[in-house]
């Protein structure tokens, strides 16, 4: 058998018109994904480490409770009485049934507080927590 | 057809439109936060009003009461450890409690007063999931030659249902403020 050198008589392009489709489908992807950030932190706080994280899967349950340096508790987009926990936290849950509570409370703050929120919490049925955590190398 | 009239393209050019698509995945691309939330979960009991509390006697051998002070020492069941001393101790404990039925297994407790610092109460209960998280692995090495995170869900299910993780935290004392 014999093999000849074929020149191709076609022009050498990629084809370009299906970019789009896949760009879009790029597009889609991140437009899907994607969370926008939606509050502002208001208090000022630094996360504790710890070498057993696990991670939420999903995001959309999460609801947050900032607690900061100074003890100030911060629900949504506001400072909120430690009384006030109880109220907004039920309504969340009745929302979101199995909202999970990330607690991302400064490192500093003493214990009392801290189960003074998961008293509130408890009262208002909010049972999954996680208290949010760097992850320690 | 019968007729064929000649009719002038009138085609939307879309040799931009790629361009104007990167545009805004670029957008999303800046916009989008990937950073997973990570922590320690935790799942807290019912509230249960105090007139209600009843107390129910557990075997001694199956609690790991940890305690803490506001100084930061650690008692683990009377006696002083320190923090990183936890997971140590509770493995071996946990270990010779696999077989066991799920009514015997154990307990770790956690206890603080309100003016310990939050941090060194996420130390304990980090080395406590670590204990947890070890023998886990480990137990699934024997039985599976994996890695407890390479299971599929069914196998989990069994280790989980050996090791489970119960920690109990202590209902809080009335203090005067």
């Amino acid at each position: 058998m014999k093999f000849e050198k074929r020149r191709a008589n076609t022009k050498q392009e990629i084809p370009t018109a299906s970019m789009p489709d896949i760009v879009f489908m790029l597009l889609l992807f991140f437009m899907v994904t994607t969370t926008l950030r939606e509050v502002d932190v208001l208090v000022d706080f630094k996360l504790p480490e710890a070498k057993a994280i696990e991670k939420i899967e999903n995001k959309r349950l999460i609801s947050y409770i900032w607690v900061g340096r100074s003890g100030r508790i911060q629900i949504n987009d506001s400072i909120v009485k430690l009384s006030d926990i109880e109220p907004i936290m039920y309504s969340k849950r009745q929302e979101l049934p199995n909202v999970i509570v990330s607690l991302r409370i400064d490192k500093g703050t003493d214990m009392g507080l801290v189960t003074d929120i998961q008293q509130e919490l408890r009262k208002a049925y909010c049972l999954r927590i996680n208290y949010s955590a760097n992850i320690k190398i | 057809m019968l007729k064929k009239r000649k009719i002038a393209e009138a085609a939307i050019p879309t040799s931009s439109m790629a361009d104007i698509a990167f545009l805004l995945l670029l957008f999303f691309l800046v916009a989008t936060v990937i950073d997973v939330d990570t922590g320690i979960g935790l799942t807290l009991p019912e509230y249960i009003p105090p007139a209600e509390q009843v107390n129910i006697k557990v075997d001694k051998d199956r609690m790991a009461a940890i305690l803490i002070n506001e100084n930061g020492d650690v008692l683990l069941d009377g006696n002083p450890t320190s923090v990183f001393q936890i997971k140590n101790n509770l493995k071996p404990r946990i270990i010779s409690k696999i077989d066991l039925p799920s009514n015997k297994k154990l307990i770790v407790s956690v206890k603080t007063d309100r003016k310990t610092n939050y941090n060194i109460y996420i130390q304990a209960l980090d080395q406590t999931k670590q204990a947890y998280f070890e023998v886990r692995d480990e137990y699934s090495n024997q039985q599976y030659g994996k890695k407890y995170n390479d299971l599929v869900p069914e196998q989990q299910d069994v280790v989980k249902d050996k090791i489970p993780i119960i920690i109990s935290l202590a209902e809080p004392e009335s203090v005067n403020k």
